[in-house]
This record gives C-alpha cells, structure tokens and sequence, in this order.
C-alpha cells in the first residue's frame, strides 16, 4: 500500500502519518522504517528535527537519514516506512551541491518508486507550499513546480492520498479494498 | 458556470480538460485576454492574474461575479487558491488576495459545481 499524505504547516501532518504507519507496522508485525530527508541547520533545524525524533521516540521507529538519492538506498529488510518529508527531498534535490538538480522530478519520483517496490507499505508525507498566492522568484518557482509535478505524479500512483487540516484527515483518494 | 480552484501547479487545467467537455480553441488565459472575451470564452485558466490586472488598471470589480454570471453562465472558470499565507506587507498585494477571495465566494456562490483541486486530484465541494 502506498499513502500519500498532504497538508500545510503544522496541520498534524506528520502525526497523522506515524499513527498509520504504526498502524500497519503493528497489523503486519513488520519492521518500521522513517527515512527521515530534512539536513538540519543551525538552532533552528536541530530543534525542529529534535522535536520529530521526541514525537517518534518510543513508537519503534528505526530512523535512516537520508538526504539525496533515494534511489541507492537500501532497506535492512521488507517493512513499513514512513518517509518525511518530499519538499525536503525535492529542495535537497534541486540546491544540494550533490543533488540531481534539472533531473530533480525523475530521481525523486525513482527514488520513492524504489522504496515503495521494497517496502510492505509506504507512507509519504508532502507539503502544501502552493497556496499562500505569493508570485516568488524564479528558482523558488521552480521549486513549487517541481514539487507540484510529484505530488501530482505519486497522488496518481497512490492508492490513498490523504490532506490533513488542523489534525482532521481530508480523504481526497482511498484504495477500493478500504 | 463551474469554478475550479486550488494551490498553484496543483493540475488544475489537466483536470478541467479532462472533467469538462472544453475545447482549446475557446479557453482563455487571465494573463493575456482582453477584457471583454471572458464573457465569451469557455474556458477561463488564471482567472486570478485577470483580477490582478483589472486592479494594476483601476478597473471596477465590484459586478465583475455578477457580470461574468450572467453573460457567461456556462464558462469553466479556473482560479488559485491564494489566501493561505501570511498578510503581505504590500499594501497592493493585500487588496489583490482580498479581492480575489471575495470574488471566489461570489463566483462560487453563483456557480452550480465548485471543485478543488489538491495533488492533481478534483473534490467537488459544491454541486447544485
């Protein structure tokens, strides 16, 4: 099973995303995986990630930060994994020096391909960045259109696709076997 | 009249072209139309750049829902969804995303089918 998971920020996303991916861990006794994507910088950036890690300590998560190329990363073994978040990938893509740049659409979308044909289920979390009406510069466009042209491909792919509004999950897709 | 809204690069042409029986050939751009072949067009893309640029003009916008419902009741109109962030500083900017909201509701109000658009996916949040 493949989730897609949306929402803006601090709309409980991401607690929404761990409670169904400890959900299916627990249902298929299956390893549970978090590929956590956001490099952390300065004060800021280690606060944020520290606050995630206290929301995710004692729910059997086994973190693997992976920042770039998705692709090459392999899993210990079959399992659930929870995969935050694809602005982040998409953004380490785009503006890491080891990044992939232009190709930044077709090697997020393998990558999640990848780990989604190696994993029992997988959930994704987005981010809605597209609806704040500010024209941005250049390379920030850039950026939405490419973020907006995964969450369009994988929402096709998913078999859920799900916005979450101040904690309340929005169904915008469901499998047929739900 | 059918209002299609959502965040920006969210597929909402894609999804227009594909939910509704629109030709090419009559679909507007809100960038580059003139002001009068909204009244005609079958499609409006970008209606919200056409609301930016009657500002930048000084044009009258109050009957703009009003005018557009009654000449054009069967237009596809696609706008951005464009309140969700911050106030803006720029005093323009602020009276642009105001406007548009309004004009939305209005238009929405009007409209017979409203859908939003999120991750290329269309959810009918209004059908008559």
């Amino acid at each position: 099973m493949f989730a897609l998971i949306t929402g803006g920020s601090g709309s409980g996303k991401s607690e929404y995303a761990e409670n169904r991916a400890t959900e299916l861990a627990r249902k298929t006794g299956l390893p549970l995986y978090y590929i956590a994507t956001m490099r952390p910088f300065g004060e800021e950036g280690r606060k944020r990630v520290e606050r995630h890690q206290r929301l995710r300590s004692g729910k059997g998560f086994h973190t693997i930060e992976r920042y770039v190329n998705l692709k090459e990363l392999k899993l210990p073994q079959t399992g659930v994994v929870l995969l935050e978040c694809l602005s982040n990938l998409t953004a380490n893509e785009m503006f890491e020096p080891d990044g992939a740049g232009g190709d930044t659409p077709k090697e997020v979308l393998l990558g999640i391909r990848k780990i989604r044909s190696g994993s029992r289920h997988l959930i994704a979390v987005t981010n809605d960045i597209f609806s704040d009406g500010i024209t941005y510069d250049k390379t920030t466009e850039q950026y939405q259109r490419y973020l907006g042209r995964i969450n369009q491909e994988l929402a096709g792919e998913a078999d859920e696709v799900t916005e979450v509004v101040c904690g309340i999950p929005l169904c915008l897709k469901a499998s047929a076997s739900k | 009249m059918i209002l299609v809204t959502g965040g920006a690069f969210q597929g909402k042409k894609a999804y227009a072209m594909e939910t509704f029986p629109l030709e090419e050939s009559k679909i507007v751009d809100g960038r580059s139309c003139s002001w009068e072949e909204i009244y005609t067009a079958g499609g409006i893309l970008h209606f919200h750049e056409y609301i930016r640029r009657s500002l930048e003009e000084g044009r009258e916008l109050k009957t703009l829902a009003e005018d557009l419902a009654r000449r054009n009741p069967e237009a596809v109109i696609v706008v951005n969804e464009l309140g969700s962030g911050v106030v803006p500083v720029d005093a323009f900017d602020r009276s642009y995303r105001e406007t548009t909201g309004r004009i939305c509701c209005e238009l929405a109000k009007k409209a017979r089918e409203v859908h939003r658009v999120v991750c290329g996916i269309g959810m009918v949040i209004k059908h008559d």
